[in-house]
């Protein structure tokens, strides 16, 4: 991993080619309280012919893509078509599975993700993720839950330094006023949307540049997710977001951007069809499979 | 969603389809008898029409009701989404449309049972009439065959409604001095007017067929910032 930084494009070496290292946070250095990020500009994803692979099985073909920062991309297409295997290689996840594989390049602002010497954990903590099911660690207190990103990502945060974070996390996630007097109490004995919430200001504690949500709201009811797509509007203002969804309202409700996916046949690795204003999408695609799909035309 | 309920959604989009363009047919022969009424002075005729408008108001209603239920329960997109909201346009220009021949109609009482009529005014409205059911006619095909070219030549044949109509006022402005004349001429030119409106209603219709082939919307003819 070259050491030049984005600060000094100047430098002549040949390591000034190259690109950047990830960037750190600010959150190693600044105190927490002062770490209000609001309004901040998020980071941009960029993708360029990606290839993934399940062992000899490719899930995913050539996609190129951008996901624009401060704004929320809706991955839609049916089961099998390589959404969530796509939204997973966006942090490094997808190749925790045994066999799987990457090729083609994926930027964070302009720093190769799956660089030489960078740290998949620290890819992890900077685009972070939200899964379909809420799984807070069900023995952890409510505090302990948000917190527990924290311990993992920064090592030992000070105490006063930790109470400030959880509760912006959680007032973040629109949760505080629901837990704030229970902040001891067992994680699992939320309601799942409060538990989904929860999630979300786990992700959100590490200050991640990237929120990455796969299906977050398929297990909740009406109620809760719309709290969760009201959240999701507020969120973007701070992060750059990718969402899978199967619920084609909740596209074209709480998206900006909707890219299509989409498979020739069974067998064959899924293809980004067609990616655009979400409003486009819906009232105006360009291709017709998006058009059927959208439709609820197909089968 | 099972391909049976999605192929439903599909025929009754169809069927409604048909039924709002159906309308077109409704306004075109209430028109027809606006024209006879006027030809022929025949005020239980124009009575007839008046009362027949709740049978073009009735498919508005039905059709608007049938596809506000559709939007509700099908969520529909893309071209379907399109097609509804044009179809929504299509209607209220077919009750407007309907609601022209009554006006037109209600002035024949107006004009007395032996008006001081002046053939060729006379002539130039039933031109006009006839002219407007040829658009309303255009419109209904280029809508039906989501014909665009179809469409915009519906502001060439409008233009010729134009001409009639200023041929109409420049007659009304030589009618001389009598006072039953130019009343008479008067409330011919308002019964213009309304034609005029309803060949500009069929023009309306004619954007929303670019509209759902295309996906945007535009004016064929800007009327306040008219082509130099």
């Amino acid at each position: 991993m070259p050491v030049t930084g984005a600060a000094k494009p100047e430098a002549e070496s040949s390591e000034a080619e190259m690109k950047p290292p990830l960037p750190s946070t600010a959150s190693s250095t600044v105190p927490a309280d002062t770490r209000a990020s609001a309004g901040r500009p998020a980071k941009t994803i960029e993708t360029r012919d990606v290839n993934l692979f399940h062992g000899n099985f490719q899930a995913v073909e050539g996609v190129t893509m951008t996901v624009e920062p401060n704004k929320v991309t809706a991955l839609i297409g049916s089961s099998g078509c390589g959404k969530t295997t796509f939204l997973r290689s966006l942090n490094r996840m997808h190749e925790l599975t045994a066999g799987a594989r990457m090729e083609g390049e994926i930027t964070l602002d302009g720093h190769d993700v799956y660089g030489r010497g960078v740290d998949p954990v620290q890819v992890r903590r900077l685009v972070g993720m939200v899964f379909q099911q809420p799984n807070p660690f069900p023995t952890m207190s409510i505090y302990d839950n948000v917190a527990a990103g924290l311990n993992l990502s920064q090592g030992k945060v000070k105490r006063v330094d930790r109470d400030a974070i959880v509760e912006r996390s959680l007032r973040g996630a629109h949760l505080w006023s629901e837990v704030k007097d229970r902040l001891e109490k067992p994680g699992a004995g939320l309601s799942g949307g409060q538990q989904q919430r929860l999630c979300i200001a786990r992700a959100i504690a590490v200050e991640p540049e990237v929120l990455l949500m796969d299906e977050p709201c398929s297990a909740l009811d009406p109620v809760a997710t719309l709290a969760i797509e009201d959240l999701i509007g507020e969120l973007k203002t701070k992060y750059t977001i990718a969402i899978v969804t199967h619920n084609m309202q909740q596209a074209s409700r709480a998206s900006d951007v909707t890219a299509f996916f989409n498979l020739e046949a069974t067998g064959k690795p899924g293809r980004l069809i067609e990616i655009g204003p979400t409003e486009k999408i819906f009232t105006s695609p360009s291709q017709q499979a998006t058009e059927d799909y959208v439709s609820g035309r197909f089968g | 969603m099972a391909p049976a309920v999605r192929a439903e959604y599909q025929e009754e989009l169809d069927r409604l389809e048909e039924s709002a363009l159906g309308g077109l047919d409704l306004v075109s022969a209430a028109l027809s008898r606006t024209l006879e009424a006027i030809e022929h002075q025949d005020v239980e005729l124009a009575q007839i029409v008046v009362a027949d408008d709740d049978r073009i108001d009735g498919r508005y209603l039905e059709v608007h009701q049938a596809l506000i239920t559709l939007l509700a329960t099908q969520s529909p997109v893309a071209t379907d989404l399109r097609l509804i909201s044009a179809l929504l346009h299509v209607l209220k220009n077919v009750e407007r449309m309907g609601d022209q021949c009554v006006n037109v109609c209600k002035m024949i009482p107006l004009t007395g049972n032996e008006p001081p009529s002046h053939p060729e005014m006379v002539k130039l409205i039933l031109a006009m009439g006839s002219q407007t059911k040829r658009l309303i006619s255009q419109a209904k095909r280029a809508f039906a065959e989501r014909d665009v070219e179809l469409a915009q030549d519906l502001v060439r044949q409008d233009d010729a409604v134009d001409d009639l109509n200023r041929d109409c006022f420049r007659l009304a402005l030589e009618i001389g001095d009598d006072a039953d004349r130019r009343e008479w001429a008067m409330t011919m030119l308002l019964a213009a007017r309304a034609i005029e409106r309803t060949a500009d209603n069929a023009v309306d219709i004619g954007e929303q067929v670019a509209f759902v082939v295309t996906g945007l919307f535009r004016e064929f003819e800007d009327a306040s910032h008219p082509a130099p």
